[in-house]
Formats: C-alpha cells, structure tokens, sequence
C-alpha cells in the first residue's frame, strides 16, 4: 500500500459527486465540475486502483431482510477476547464486531429476521463459544442513521 | 414498514451493484442474461423503494489515526427519539440508534483525535437537554465490518428526484 498517494481539490470535487450520485456518468459529472469526461475517468480510475474510493450500492437492512437489529456487549473471562471474537464473527448474523476499551471487552452489532432467531442464535450457537460471561444487549427499536462513508477498504479480489 | 418482495434478480442486480456501481446498464443485462431495459426498471424501483442508494465510500485518512466509538447515552425515554435525531444531525456522528437497553440512543463514530471524541461525547452531547450520562468505549481492533448495509432515510430518497439518474 502507497503512504504517498495524495489527493488533490478535483479528486475531493469528484467524490463529493459520486457520493451524491454514484451511478452519475463521467459526462455529467465532467459538466458540473468544468472538467472532461476523460479527466474524471482517469481521476476515479486513479483513487480505485490505489484502493482508497469505491462506487458502490449500498442496501438498506430491510433489502436482506433484517428487521431485528442490536448491539451486543460482551464481557469475556478466562480467554482472550480476540479468539472470542474471532468465533463470533464466523455467524452471518455478527454483523460488525470490534474489540473495545471499557466494562465490556467486545462490542458487535447483531441482525436477525426475526426474534423468533434469538434462542438459537444464543444458546445454540454463542452458547458453543468458550470464554463468553455475560452478553448485555440493547435492542434497537428505531435506526435514525446508519452510514459509513469512510471504510477501510480492501483490495479489489478479496471483496 | 412494508417490505417489497425481493427476487432472485434483485438480489443480483444488488450484489452486482454492491462490488462497483460504475458497472454499465449493458455490462449487467448481458452477465445476467437480461434485457438492458430490465436493468434500468429494477434498478430504479429499487432506488425508489428506498432499498438500494449509489454512494462513494473512501478510505482517505483512514490509516492514519481513524478510530471508532460507540456513545451509549442515557436519555429520558420521552426525549430518546428528539436526541437521537440531533445526534444524528452532527457530521462525524455515522450512526444513531434509539435503544432498549443498558442505554436509550446509541452512537457509532469516527474520531482521529481523543479531543475530537471528548468534544463530540461532552461537550455536544452530554449537553443536550434530557441528557443524564454518556458511556464511551473505543473499538481497539475491527474484526468484522459491513459499510455495504446501510439505513436509507427519507432524506436519501428525496435526494434522488435532485440527483436524477443516469442511462
């Protein structure tokens, strides 16, 4: 990975764009900025190969399905936390996991179809995890915002 | 709120779209064996239902000092949605939840400083009226990370009639 890639005011003028609208095509992009199509091809071009911009869709929960979200603290005891985690994140329905500082020593956000998922979920399959002492949920009941713009981003093949 | 029904081709069209969404209209209807015009009706219901949006996720900065943050606050449940929509309102706030739980609203974001978090958790938050007490923990290690799943609010779906389409 290049530490000496730099992005200019045009490159930022670009994203602003795509994060608008992804799927505007380079003529109209290359029309709002005062620049050519060519120019915007290449520039984009330049920001996905050095892996630091994606042109995604980005799907809502319901589009999978999801319509039970949580976070899910974890205190662990008697193993370290990152072979717990490391457990944990092979269930699809781990969504985001983390390590973390405080009370609780991982912090992962859970989705479900349905509640009716809950039992297996945690006593099936957490309950065959070693090293998990409590699990401290908070059940969300509205989702107000949910986006990340800023990621790390893989290399193209391992996505 | 009332799911439209999603088939196999949807659930192509988004995965497809999930990679690269630069991909031509064309490109798709022939790697998926469709019309050119089937694309652009899929994907465009799609948008309108709020269930897919176009977007250019970044990693500038990142490596640098980039952190995470969960903000648990506890707030009269009366005032957890008004809150919740504030919080949502600042910019390096990613993510906002009303909850049942050990907390009423939770945050999610990113941070590149300890005193950007500390202005962020003290001063803006805690400060909020209703507000009785805001608990910080700071992802150390990502081990798992989905930017591809998202909320799509009513605010990204209006966006969509400025924003127009391209094909």
């Amino acid at each position: 990975m290049s530490n000496d890639f730099s992005i200019d005011d045009v490159d930022r003028a670009i994203v602003e764009q795509l994060r608008l609208n992804g799927r505007a095509t380079n003529q109209q992009i290359a029309n709002t900025l005062g620049l050519t199509a060519a120019t915007v091809s290449a520039r984009i071009r330049r920001m996905e190969d050095a892996n630091k911009l994606r042109v995604v869709a980005v799907s809502d929960f319901s589009a999978h399905g999801y319509n039970v979200l949580m976070e899910v603290a974890i205190e662990v005891d008697g193993r370290p936390a990152v072979d717990v985690v490391e457990e944990l994140v092979q269930f699809p329905e781990v969504f985001a996991a983390h390590l973390v500082t405080g009370r609780y020593d991982i912090d992962m956000l859970v989705v479900l179809r349905d509640f009716d998922e809950l039992p297996d979920l945690f006593l099936t399959k957490f309950g065959k995890i070693d090293g998990i002492r409590s699990m401290v949920p908070a059940i969300a009941v509205d989702v107000i915002k949910y986006k990340f713009d800023v990621a790390p981003i893989d290399a193209r093949g391992e996505e | 709120m009332s799911v439209p029904q999603l088939d196999d081709l949807d659930r192509q069209l988004i995965e497809v779209l999930a990679r690269d969404a630069r991909v031509s209209n064309r490109k798709i209807a022939i790697d998926l064996g469709v019309t050119e015009g089937t694309v652009r009706g899929r994907i465009k219901r799609l948008q309108m239902d709020g269930l897919i949006s176009f977007t250019a996720i970044t990693s500038f900065g990142l490596a640098d000092s980039a952190r995470m943050a969960f903000i648990g606050v506890e707030v009269n449940v009366s005032e957890a949605r008004g809150v919740a929509e504030r919080i949502a309102e600042l910019p390096s706030v990613n993510a906002v939840m009303i909850t049942m739980g050990r907390f009423n609203v939770l945050a999610i974001c990113l941070f590149n400083s300890l005193d950007n978090l500390l202005e962020l958790a003290s001063d803006q938050i805690l400060s909020m009226p209703g507000v009785h007490h805001v608990e910080t923990s700071i992802a150390v290690k990502t081990v798992k990370y989905n930017a591809r799943v998202v909320r799509i609010t009513e605010a990204d779906r209006a966006r969509l009639d400025v924003a127009g389409d391209d094909a």
